[in-house]
């Protein structure tokens, strides 16, 4: 936008985006702890709470056992007894052992007491492939979508990661803070000024007028990369960053998908119940029958084999593929004609 | 002789940060000398000299960043080579790395 001013920023890494996000909440209020396999004097898995031991001490950051429910459990009622903890789940494979605590306790707890408790606990984990195999690669967060009370954002850019994080370490109910192994070796802008994002806003990575595809956190990458192969091939792909999972952004797709008329859904989990079918049903709720395609993992276990795991995932010739087929089979709808 | 220190290939990193140069225009650094020290995501690279060599022109300065395989400085075997205009390919100074 043209109108729009430019903002000061610095490059930094994925991780120090969240480590200043965290650090800053934490200088602001007291009532933040951070729980976690190795958050403490190691700095966290991938170093993204960095010099906060040092800072806050051991009381405020706290080195836990492995073991995800008590994690989960504890941090969850550290939130109802006025604490806002953050709780670092290094896999997000292991988060499936701290449901009970987060959804049937966390989520439900101000609905349960008529909104006389609250329970402020973000649970930030780390998603996606990279040659760690079955039980440590997953991404589940759709799973998580379809919890009453519980908010679940996917930022793909130090950036985002920055102004999500703070977010969500105000938000007054649970919170999941899904990153991803592939996004920390990768640095990006980081407005100077302190910034918040708030949830439930979309972002359009890319212009275009063909074709829609949404997606989150790494899989943006793999978007662009298909968009750029699909520019050679005459197809003109805009690219929404969903960044919010719920609360969705379904409005800003609805709009992009008014215009080009088709709409291709990317993720790096399993299609069936995935993000992108919510995505796809409610953009159908808003606008009638569209024409839309999922890509996703393919229905297997993710392999730490080096050849296995990039054949179950998707890739930018998969999405190429797909959204050439999409294109081809696109029906007319009425709505659309007048639109283009 | 100029040559050019670049930035090493490291596994899973694309970027790099300068964190430190290791010596002033003009130093003369020997075999295993640190020359400069690179952060990256998660750890620091050490770059040392594999050969001798005059540090001339620092392309990239602390906090700079950088990406794999593109120039860091120039060095020279003689501290009054004339330096080669901009944008000319050098030969790659013989360095050794480790990242810790």
């Amino acid at each position: 936008m043209s109108g729009e001013i430019q903002e000061a920023t610095e490059r930094m890494f994925f991780r120090e985006a969240i480590m200043r996000a965290v650090g800053e909440e934490m200088a602001r209020n007291d009532r933040i702890l951070v729980l976690g396999q190795d958050v403490g004097a190691f700095g966290g898995s991938y170093r993204e709470f960095d010099g906060l031991f040092a800072k806050f001490g051991a009381s405020r950051v706290r080195d836990m056992p492995v073991a995800e429910a008590a994690m989960v459990g504890v941090g969850v009622g550290a939130a109802a007894a006025g604490y806002r903890p953050l709780v670092s789940i290094t896999y997000m494979d292991f988060m499936m052992l701290g449901f009970d605590p987060l959804i049937n306790y966390g989520a439900k707890l101000r609905y349960k007491t008529g909104g006389r408790l609250t329970a402020p606990v973000v649970v930030k984990t780390t998603s996606g492939a990279k040659g760690q195999g079955v039980a440590h690669s997953q991404c589940i967060e759709a799973w998580l979508m379809s919890v009453p009370g519980l908010k679940v954002v996917a930022p793909a850019t130090a950036g985002d990661a920055y102004g999500m994080m703070k977010a969500a370490l105000r938000e007054d109910g649970p919170v999941v803070f899904v990153d991803h192994k592939r996004l920390f070796p990768i640095a990006g802008e980081v407005p100077v000024a302190e910034t918040i994002i708030p949830f439930g806003l979309a972002k359009i990575r890319r212009v275009g007028t063909d074709l829609t595809i949404t997606t989150h956190s790494f899989m943006n990458r793999v978007a662009l990369e298909a968009a750029e192969l699909l520019r050679a091939d005459g197809i003109s792909a805009e690219i929404i960053d969903l960044r919010s999972l719920a609360p969705l952004d379904i409005d800003t797709i609805a709009h992009s998908v008014r215009r080009t008329g088709a709409l291709l859904t990317l993720e790096e989990g399993q299609v069936t119940c995935g993000v992108g079918v919510e995505v796809i049903a409610r953009v159908q709720e808003a606008l009638g029958p569209i024409s839309a395609v999922r890509v996703g993992a393919l229905p297997a276990p993710v392999s730490s084999n080096p050849v296995l795991e990039p054949a179950c995932l998707p890739d930018a010739s998969r999405v190429v593929m797909a959204a050439q087929n999409l294109i081809r089979q696109r029906r007319v709808p009425a709505w659309s004609k007048s639109n283009r | 002789m100029i040559y050019q220190i670049s930035v090493p290939a490291v596994a899973d990193v694309e970027e790099i940060r300068v964190l430190e140069w290791h010596g002033d225009l003009g130093h003369r650094f020997n075999q295993g000398d640190l020359i400069v020290e690179l952060e990256t995501h998660k750890a620091i690279v050490e770059v040392r000299a594999g050969q001798p060599g005059v540090l001339r022109k620092i392309l990239s300065e602390a906090g700079k960043w950088q990406g794999i395989g593109l120039p860091l400085a120039l060095l020279s075997d003689d501290d009054d080579e004339a330096l080669p205009d901009a944008n000319q390919a050098t030969t790659d100074l013989l360095v050794d790395f480790e990242i810790t």
